[in-house]
């Protein structure tokens, strides 16, 4: 029982000691940016739980999902496929090196030549940052291919779907999740650039209008919003790895394991 | 025993194969608009870009933009891998300190760098400040956790043995900490360096605040379409290139490592 | 059951050739016990893989069941050497020595019958859900042979199954693959450089030449049915036998080894 008290402590001591120091010494600001986090957190409430949710933070996130699934399922299907072939592998290998080496935001300019400014390029913006992570982390995971597995397989004859769905995708697993979590970081920051560039709604979008209007709190409590959307995101994402991976995590701590 | 590998030249038909791949894709890029398949006024055909680029070389602006760029991703890749480097040793060192801090940054290391651009706007203006701002808070937590995971990888028999001989805290960190975690700090600090090249340009294309960035907004609001392929092909270029440079420099500083640790990478 | 007719094997590369297996014939009856012994070196490996339709011969014909082996062949199940890497880590034990099955569309109550048979014969009725990589050296062994047992091969080839146990944990193996083979009646060829384990185990004895390899004899072992660890190796029958075989390895070291 103590030692659940002691966790919990180690776990919420440091953030609670830090929110009470913000709320205190903030409390009397008089400071125009920096103003106090009680009225942060009432235009936090004031802001968001509305129409608002509704009106910009939903759409944003459901951009956010279909390009990021969008990306996941591209950066897999093409990954598998080149990673599966020495020839196809080694002529894209540079053209891919490259792609990714391009820093993500300045694809927002070139798809808005190209698509618009609807909700059509902010997905396209999104899957054309985040899904280069996912492929060549996969065409990595496909080429490590245990090959002993890969006899096994041959040998009790598992081919086709079978054999990509058991041991490809599977053994690619733990790259291909390494390639899905940088790849969620670079679709939230997309989503959050591709709104302040060029939107009329959206979380970046509304975050900008506040600093330009010097709407100061309720910028603050923007800040905040998007803050606690990464984190969530965030959580839930390593919620899911420990599920998929978690064969993974078992077989590396056995191996860690002093023989 | 596994299949014997092919005969030949191993290391020099991928290069080919991949220098082919890289001609093909501008080989496209330059047929497509003059087909007609895309339109050219979008997305220019790949002689009109490289030519636009031989410009660019030409004109002063560029290189003062560039040099920008390379100023504030260097100091903020400094001061990240600063700060990340000595916050890393010490929370990994104190004891009991790790544990205390590690919900926080847990929780702080997700918080999307984007989200501070209002605010360093606010706070900073078009200033180069704004940008260093996001590049430092983007990259410090990679090097952080990267450093706490070179810390904990600590032998615990060396460990055990530094203690019996009462070696102080200075010498623990000089002879036992640091050498284990050298590897996860090159490491670290390449990951840390991509992280800040993408904020640089980020900042500068959204804040404004000088370098390539801004250039390729102010291409992008004057529609002026190939300086801004030009621009966007330099930044891919200065990526490689920074990619380049510290793989290289990351086989060198380890070179005399018993193990270069491709784990690491891969748990990132 | 199993015939090797010919073979012969020539790895190519880096401007090397080497002749791993020179001229080798030999077959197996249906339901036969026969065990592979030969220096290190000789091609043992290689054999398997040929056999197994994993490695395509350079000559020579290979049948199993009267059908030339062009591929994996139907009916056929291999124990590789490296057992532990060739079990999936992702899958549950169940799981592993499920998949063969569902991929060759055994209907789903046929295949829970097989895998629990399959796991009750190798003793491992109670690690069903286990992870491979959560159970010893010897218990992953066991998985692996419950999987090919759980296939129904008709033939069932085992690589150097036991060089990486500890030796109570290879003597209890031994048993079981007796027991496996006398129950489920399958054609059996086991590689092995261990001399007393192919005598212990075997119906037959063929010994290899060092490479490249050819058959140098081939020894009926007379032992009795019945085996166990305690009486068959100290009869006097098993040591005369033992070391005959030890004295033919020997004799194949020393052989020249030619080259190509």
């Amino acid at each position: 029982m103590s030692g659940a008290f002691r966790r919990a402590g180690l776990v919420l001591g440091l953030p609670v000691v830090l929110f009470v120091v913000w709320w205190f010494a903030s409390y009397d600001s008089k400071d125009f940016y920096r103003p106090p986090l009680h009225k942060i957190l009432e235009a936090f409430r004031d802001t968001w739980f509305g129409e608002r949710m509704v009106q910009d933070v939903l759409p944003s996130l459901i951009r956010l999902g279909i390009g990021y699934a969008a990306a996941l399922a591209v950066g897999v299907t093409l990954g598998v496929a080149i990673g599966s072939a020495r020839w196809l592998r080694a002529l894209l290998e540079p053209v891919l090196e490259f792609l990714r080496a391009i820093p993500p935001p300045v694809l927002v300019p070139i798809v808005i030549l190209l698509a618009g400014i609807e909700d059509r390029m902010k997905v396209i913006v999104i899957v054309s940052g985040a899904v280069w992570p996912v492929l060549l982390n996969t065409v990595e995971g496909v080429r490590a291919v245990d090959e002993v597995l890969a006899d096994t397989c041959r040998s009790y004859r598992i081919r086709g779907l079978a054999r990509l769905r058991h041991l490809v995708l599977r053994s690619a697993s733990p790259q291909i999740m390494t390639g899905a979590r940088q790849a969620l970081a670079i679709a939230i920051i997309l989503m959050v650039i591709s709104e302040m560039f060029a939107a009329n709604n959206g979380l970046g979008f509304l975050v900008v209008q506040f600093q330009r209007s010097f709407q100061v709190t309720e910028m603050w409590s923007g800040v905040l919003l998007l803050g606690l959307i990464g984190v969530a995101l965030s959580l839930a994402f390593r919620f899911v790895d420990r599920r998929v991976l978690r064969w993974y995590y078992g077989l590396r701590a056995v191996e860690r394991q002093p023989k | 025993m596994s299949q014997p590998v092919r005969a030949g030249r191993v290391g020099q038909v991928p290069a080919l194969l991949g220098a082919a791949g890289l001609v093909a894709v501008a080989v496209a890029l330059e047929l497509a608009p003059r087909l007609g398949l895309v339109p050219a006024e979008f997305m220019p055909p790949t002689s009109t870009i490289l030519a636009e680029l031989a410009r660019q070389l030409q004109r002063p602006e560029f290189w003062v933009a560039l040099r920008d760029t390379l100023v504030t991703w260097g100091i903020g890749l400094g001061i990240a891998v600063a700060a990340g480097t000595v916050a890393g040793v010490v929370i990994g060192t104190v004891p009991g300190l790790r544990a205390a801090t590690s919900s926080t940054i847990e929780f702080l290391r997700p918080i999307p760098s984007v989200a501070l651009i209002p605010l360093a706007v606010l706070l900073y203006g078009a200033r180069i400040q704004s940008t260093l701002m996001l590049v430092i808070y983007a990259s410090f937590w990679q090097m952080l956790v990267q450093v706490l995971h070179g810390v904990v990888d600590v032998d615990p028999v060396a460990r055990d043995t530094a203690r019996s001989y009462r070696l102080g805290l200075f010498a623990r960190i000089r002879y036992l900490v640091w050498p284990t975690a050298l590897p996860y700090v090159v490491t670290g600090v390449r990951l840390a360096a991509t992280v800040a090249l993408i904020l640089t340009i980020t900042g500068e294309l959204i804040i404004g605040t000088p370098g390539l960035g801004k250039e390729i907004a102010v291409a992008s609001e004057s529609n002026a379409v190939p300086p801004m392929y030009a621009l966007v092909l330099v930044t891919g270029l200065l990526g490689v290139g920074a990619n380049l440079a510290f793989r290289a420099a990351e086989r060198r500083v380890l070179a005399w490592h018993p193990a270069i640790r491709v784990e690491a990478a891969a748990a990132l | 059951m199993l015939a090797v007719r010919g073979l012969r094997k020539v790895y190519e590369g880096h401007g090397r050739r080497v002749e791993a297996i020179g001229d080798l014939t030999f077959t197996v009856g249906a339901g036969e016990f026969a065990c592979v012994v030969g220096p290190s070196g000789c091609g043992k490996t290689t054999l398997l893989r040929c056999v197994a339709g994993l490695l395509p011969p350079t000559a020579g014909q290979i049948e199993v069941d009267g059908r030339p082996v062009s591929g994996p062949p139907r009916g056929l199940a291999l124990v590789f050497q490296e057992y532990g890497r060739s079990l999936f880590p992702w899958l549950r034990v169940r799981d592993n020595v499920e998949l063969p099955l569902r991929s060759a569309r055994v209907p789903r109550g046929r295949r829970r019958d097989l895998v629990s048979e399959a796991l009750a014969s190798v003793g491992l009725g109670d690690v069903h859900h286990a992870y491979p990589w959560q159970l010893s050296g010897g218990m992953q062994q066991r998985v692996a042979i419950a999987r090919a047992v759980a296939y129904q091969p008709r033939v069932l080839l085992m690589d150097e199954q036991f060089a990486a146990v500890d030796a109570q944990t290879r003597a209890d193996l031994e048993d079981l693959i007796r027991s496996v083979w006398q129950r489920f009646g399958v054609t059996l060829l086991f590689v092995t450089h261990d001399i007393d384990e192919a005598v212990y185990l075997g119906q037959r004895v063929i010994m290899l030449s060092a490479a490249p390899t050819h058959v140098a004899e081939d020894l009926p072992i007379d032992l009795p049915v019945e085996r166990d660890q305690l009486t068959t190796r100290a009869d006097a029958r098993f040591t005369e036998l033992r070391g005959h075989v030890y004295a033919q390895i020997q004799a194949a070291k020393r052989a020249e080894p030619s080259e190509v």
